[in-house]
């Protein structure tokens, strides 16, 4: 399993073998797609297949995609969707988007576990960093992850967005900030809240940026690449408004990730409150919700400077539990950069804990949506109950995996408390 | 400093320490409780009196420099005065003796921040706000500790930054004034400002001078005497030292100082003993759930039934049915028998002539003014084809506005394949009588149908746009959302005695038990006729019987078979109930059609669908029942059980005492054993790969059979299920024999296959135990052997005992014993089953073959297991051990 050496055949029957088994589930089990498609684990409001064909289907024929109410993701996937042959006619091309960006997820994820940046950062080397996984077990990892398969073949639009980031991460570790910086600004088009992982990522593209340009300081680093960052958000904006053809889209898109309009139940903790809530404790909450979701980059950048990709995991850890409307595609990218710290995984101490937890909300939420959508005997309560424990599952996660990383980092200043017994106060 | 309070904790730590404060912390805390005391009456303001007003200073009323920190706003107050105080006053006290402490704090320590705070608040801002309460000296304790911090310890290390410890205080400082409302920022930061000045020493000169009061003490004889006096000898000690207030360093080592709770639970974690529990716990889990089932019946665990939903008002209304409905009924008995006699055997039997048949009642029930519709459809299961036409007619609500609708179900053929003479005749009597009445405030429809499984399910399926549309016909016609279905199954010729309800629907689901009730109090109660449930034709409400109706309704609905035309309507949310009139008895068809009436009326004045009542329950007498909440933790129990196991099994493979160095690398694996051993963590490395791979592999397997058995013809069916029985057997030994000739698995991987398999059946029974209770129970009851397999490497016979119980426990001989013991074919059992699966959507086969068959292969495969090292004796692991230690 360690020995899994990245060489072009092996990934070629890596990716070959993903892709063939994709493409047989879009084909050979017909109901399948529509199926996940339908699944709110899957779909949500902001990535709902379903949700584009309708936007799709208004773009085509000029009416504005955002009329009506349904459609809430980035214009620039209509021009992108309409270039391909129709979907009712030949599906295939489709399947291949698809299937295409889950392939590119993984190049992506064979370049960053290829530069070694998890156990070797810039700053700090982690002494366990011998025993790092594969590229090519990470790759697979991701590609035969059931989350991925399931978002891939519900084709929400969230395999783009992970797509994007990935590719941010990827092009920062191989030492192109400019890249990374398009590839983010990409991905915050696509969903919004990867613009919270910008600060992270700075510090990565700073760490990893090529001795031949490392000569700004800090400061200057972050002001020019943000300003990168800005300008190709800015572009992508403008190019939205020549689509759309109004700036309704913005409101319509990240609007609705910001005032969580569409109340459609999903894994996220958010729905339930603020099916619940009275609406004059709406905005407050809305302020405070995304308070917490932010609250994290900061302290996460700052106590973790040394590791700036440990940061992007654990950030997208918890938003993958923690922002307005998350999906299980949320989760497989989460679940696709912690294999990364396999190095750690013996310092972790709730791995069997955080699988059962998982794996037993996976299997109970869709029998309590069950219950509660078609056979009528359960509520809404059901449902809910499990997605705090599908959230809790994951937080757990997130909090073992910092603690492995703190850990890993604190033997170093203190060797001679290896392997100790120690409490968290 | 503040954390070193917070290592956990412990009461017991909590009352010595709080008998051991010395004298002056006491009585500062006895004065602020006493003052407080006082406070409470009113007759003298002792907070006007005490508090530190800049206005009231005088040189009469200069005691109040030294009153004010006694004096609290109110009990909160006081109360967290006291908990912020009390430590630090102690440590100050502890080291700097009892009388110092009270020189210095009725002197200088009080004196100088009140001027200061004077100063400031009377003559620089102007203003006169009072104050009082002993935080000033919270924060001037404070501001010393951060100044002695600080020179031990001066930075914490925050990331890459290096932040002072002096500042800690004031963080606190800012944080109060921001959170507390109404607090004295100036008074607390003139408190710290002076804790500062002291802690750096500039205020050394105040103190009194030891050899003073050493000659105070040794005059003053009284002070030895006092409890808790802390003289001048025993001033320094305890400084960061033994008195509990200063543990160990925060994160360090398991000291001894460290709390007997958090200690004792790693101990316990720790503890070999330990391991040897889960059996045990697995066993009495499997042992409580089946007891719990069996106290279900009596009178303290059940419940009777009552009507939850006021608008049916069961009984309450006169029936009319009767009188010279009889006749009309006869006359439709005659069509009908001339219809039936009309088609010969095979036209029957193929189906054919369902369009002359139809063609007929549709011109009755066009006849009697309803619209109507017909559908043909086509099921194949198992090379059989099964197909015919539904006719149908609606009558229209005169008071509705076609929103909503009941159905009333008449099969041609019931299950038992009994023709249903009176039941359509009575149907259409009913429909005839129906249309006369006016109060119908909900559309009607007659439904009926060639058989009592496919026809039923092919319309409701349609009426749902659900199905299939080359196989089964869209409705020309349609009505509102179905609120509730009546079916008839009324095969006896002779009068009767009673009426048997048939309620289990499709995989176990069930019709909210309102409707039943409303059945049972309509019937039963009104007209006074016998009820019966599952086939219980005699039930003398005792413990026997009711347990035997509870176990007839679990394995039902653990089938999860249809029952009879209802069936079909409850997984599409319609409640729904069979009505099937049995015995030798005076009641006649008009009696039955009186019930149907009485039913209606009552499903005619529902406001919304039925939701109030149970929709999971066991009856176990047409009056009795038990909920969900009383009956899952049995189910929960069993599944439970597997999964102690397997975490015990998970927590076990990590232990290096029961994982010996690893046969295929093994001086790599002792070398890491040993690093690992003299740390006190039990962290063995898992090898994950082959253990999940073998699971894995086991699921796949589960394909094989639910394919073969759901699409296999029906004339291959028994010689497939010998071959599978027989390659079943088999399976397990080959796959064993792969496993430990190219891989040679450890005892370890062994542990894990087996974590590993029951972790994902105890997952499988708990969610399907929402779902469908029984099916969970009886799948775990029959798979709990299971928990307790292990491979068996030095025991042949012990092996072989394993081998014989669980091939007994298979799925295959289950299903061989029990069409033995019900006297029916395999082969028909397994047509059945396609049949249902194939027609409506029964899942039982899925739970069979996907999460008992692969959890069975699994153990079989750890019982067959023989790992390579555990040949070895444990000797080696002692090696290890002390190698190690």
């Amino acid at each position: 399993m360690d020995g899994g050496k990245v060489t072009p055949g092996r990934t070629m029957a890596l990716l070959a073998g993903a892709s063939v088994l994709r493409l047989a589930m879009f084909t050979l089990l017909p109901g399948l797609p529509d199926l996940l498609a339908g699944r709110v684990e899957i779909s949500t409001p902001v990535t709902s297949f379903k949700r584009l064909q309708e936007g799709l289907f208004l773009y085509n024929h000029n009416v504005s995609p955002y009329d009506g109410g349904v459609y809430h993701q980035a214009p620039l996937l209509l021009p992108l969707f309409s270039l391909l042959p129709s979907f009712a006619a030949f599906p295939l091309a489709t399947y291949m988007l698809y299937i295409g960006a889950d392939l590119l997820s993984a190049r992506a994820l064979l370049r960053i576990a290829g530069s070694g940046e998890a156990g070797e950062s810039a700053l700090f080397a982690s002494p366990r960093r011998e025993k790092r996984a594969s590229g090519l077990v990470v790759a697979a990892l991701f590609l035969f992850n059931p989350f991925t398969i399931a978002s891939c073949v519900g084709r929400s639009t969230g395999v783009f967005t992970t797509c994007a980031i990935l590719h941010a991460i990827a092009r920062a570790v191989s030492g192109a900030p400019l890249g990374a910086m398009v590839a983010l600004s990409f991905a915050a088009y696509l969903s919004m809240y990867p613009l919270l992982l910008l600060p992270p990522l700075l510090l990565l593209c700073y760490d990893r940026q090529l001795s031949k340009h490392a000569t700004q300081s800090l400061t200057q680093f972050a002001t020019t690449h943000l300003a990168v960052a800005a300008g190709v958000l800015a572009a992508l904006f403008w190019m939205s408004f020549l689509v759309a053809g109004s700036w309704e889209f913005l409101p319509s898109t990240y609007g609705v990730q910001l005032t969580l309009s569409d109340l459609a139940p999903n894994v996220g903790l958010w729905w339930y409150f603020f099916v619940e809530m009275f609406d004059s404790f709406r905005s407050f909450f809305l302020a405070v919700f995304w308070l917490h979701l932010s609250c994290y980059v900061g302290g996460l950048t700052v106590r973790l400077r040394r590791q700036p990709l440990a940061v992007l995991t654990l950030l997208l850890g918890i938003f993958a539990v923690f922002k307005p409307y998350p999906s299980i595609s949320d989760t497989s990218l989460f679940l696709a950069l912690v294999p990364l710290y396999r190095h750690v995984v013996p310092l972790m101490r709730y791995t069997f804990v955080v699988a059962a937890v998982i794996m037993y909300a996976t299997f109970l939420g869709p029998a309590f949506y069950h219950l509660w959508i078609y056979a009528g005997s359960g509520n809404a309560n059901f449902f809910y109950a499990i997605t705090l424990v599908w959230g809790l599952g994951q937080s757990l996660l997130v909090c073992d995996l910092t603690f492995a990383v703190l850990r890993d980092e604190w033997e170093v200043e203190r060797p001679e408390m290896v392997g100790k017994e120690i409490r968290q106060i | 400093m503040p954390s070193t309070n917070a290592v956990s904790f412990n009461t017991s730590r909590v009352r010595s320490y709080v008998f051991r404060l010395p004298l002056f912390t006491r009585a500062v805390i006895i004065a602020i409780v006493a003052f407080w005391v006082i406070g409470v009456q009113s007759l003298w303001d002792v907070r006007t009196w005490g508090a530190l007003i800049p206005d009231e200073i005088g040189i009469t009323t200069l005691y109040r420099l030294n009153t004010f920190p006694f004096i609290h706003l109110n009990a909160f107050h006081a109360i967290m005065n006291i908990l912020a105080l009390t430590p630090l006053m102690e440590r100050f006290e502890a080291e700097h003796g009892t009388l110092t402490s009270l020189a210095l704090f009725f002197g200088p320590l009080t004196t100088i921040p009140s001027f200061i705070y004077l100063f400031v608040e009377k003559f620089v801002l102007r203003s006169n706000t009072s104050v009082m309460g002993a935080s000033m000296w919270v924060f001037l304790l404070l501001g010393m500790e951060a100044i002695r911090t600080y020179k031990v310890n001066p930075y914490l290390v925050v990331a890459t930054h290096n932040i002072p410890t002096w500042t800690t205080p004031i963080a606190l400082l800012l944080c109060v004034a921001a959170l507390v409302p109404s607090s004295s920022f100036l008074g607390h930061l003139s408190g710290l400002v002076v804790g500062y000045i002291c802690g750096l020493g500039y205020l050394k000169f105040l103190a009194p001078p030891e050899k003073i009061l050493r000659w105070v003490e040794s005059k003053v004889n009284i002070f030895g005497r006092l409890p808790y006096y802390v003289n001048m000898d025993q001033k320094t000690y305890g400084r960061f030292g033994v008195l509990p207030s200063s543990g160990g360093s925060p994160i360090g080592g398991p000291t001894t100082a460290k709390g007997v709770v958090g200690t004792g639970a790693l101990r316990l974690r720790r503890d070999p003993r330990i391991l040897k529990l889960p059996p045990y716990l697995s066993l009495l889990c499997i042992l409580v759930g089946v007891v719990w089932l069996f106290l279900l019946p009596l009178d303290d665990y059940s419940r009777r039934t009552y009507i939850s939903e006021n608008a049916l008002l069961p009984g309450q209304v006169h029936t009319y049915f009767g009188g010279s409905d009889q006749n009309v009924f006869r006359a439709y008995k005659h069509e009908v028998n001339a219809l039936v006699g009309k088609s010969n055997i095979e036209c029957w039997l193929t189906g054919l002539c369902w369009s002359r048949i139809n063609d007929k009642l549709e011109s009755i029930v066009k006849g009697l003014g309803l619209k109507a519709g017909r559908q043909n459809f086509t099921y194949s299961a198992a090379g059989l084809v099964y197909s015919g036409e539904n006719v149908y007619a609606i009558l229209q609500a005169p008071r509705g506005d076609a929103t909503e609708a009941i159905v009333l179900v008449a099969a041609w053929e019931n299950v038992k394949q009994e023709l249903n003479r009176n039941g359509v005749a009575l149907a259409l009597t009913l429909a005839r009588y129906f249309k006369r009445w006016s109060l119908w405030s909900k559309d009607i429809v007659f439904l009926v149908t060639p058989d009592s499984i496919a026809g039923p399910q092919a319309w409701v399926d349609a009426y749902h746009d659900a199905h299939d549309s080359s196989r089964v016909d869209s409705l020309p016609l349609k009505s509102g959302a179905l609120q509730g279905a009546i079916a008839i199954d009324y095969s006896q010729e002779s009068r009767f005695e009673s009426v048997h309800i048939v309620y289990d629907g499709v995989n176990g689901q069930l019709p909210n038990l309102d409707l039943i009730n409303s059945v049972v109090s309509i019937a039963g109660g009104q007209m006074g006729m016998g009820v019966a449930l599952q086939e219980m034709w005699h039930h003398n409400d005792q413990y026997p019987d009711r347990l035997r109706t509870m176990l007839r309704g679990m394995l039902k609905q653990g089938l999860g078979l249809a029952s009879g035309p209802h069936s079909s309507f409850i997984p599409y949310h319609v409640d729904a109930v069979t009505l099937q009139p049995f015995g030798d008895g005076w009641q006649d068809e008009m009696a039955m059609g009186r019930v149907i009436e009485g039913t209606f009326r009552s499903l005619n004045n529902l406001l919304e669908h039925l939701h109030q009542s149970f929709f999971f329950y066991l009856l176990m007498q047409r009056e009795r029942f038990v909920s969900i909440g009383t009956y899952l933790p049995s189910a929960m129990l069993v599944a439970i059980n597997f999964t102690i196991m397997a975490i015990a099994l998970w927590v076990k493979s990590g232990q290096p005492e029961s994982t010996p160095a690893k046969a295929a690398d093994g001086a790599e694996a002792a070398g890491e054993t040993v690093t690992k051993l003299n740390t006190s963590t039990p962290a063995v490395e898992r090898e994950l790969f082959l253990p999940l791979g073998v699971v894995t592999i086991c699921q796949f397997l589960a394909v094989i059979p639910l394919y073969l058995f759901n699409h296999a013809p029906e004339n291959m069916l028994t010689p497939a299920f010998v071959i599978f029985a027989v390659f079943n057997a088999v399976l397990p030994h080959a796959l064993s024999s792969v496993l430990t000739n190219y891989y040679a698995p450890s005892a370890q991987q062994y542990q894990l296959i087996k974590s590993f398999s029951l972790l994902l059946l105890g997952m499988f029974l708990a969610s399907l135990a929402t779902l469908n209770f029984s099916l969970a129970l009886l799948v775990g009851l029959l798979a709990s052997p299971l928990t307790f397999m292990r491979p068996w490497p030095q025991s042949p016979v012990l092996r072989a005992a394993c081998t014989v119980l669980l091939n007994t426990v298979s799925p295959t001989a289950i299903l061989v014993a029990s069409a033995a013991y019900w006297r029916l074919d395999v082969g028909a059992i397994l047509r059945e089953v396609a049949f249902a699966w194939h027609v409506c959507g029964m899942n039982s086969p899925v739970v069979v073959w996907c999460v008992w068959w692969p959890a069975w292969l699994a153990g079989s495969i750890s019982v067959l297991g023989k790992s390579e090292e555990t040949k070895k004796k444990t000797s080696t692991v002692a090696t290890v051990k002390t190698k190690a230690l």
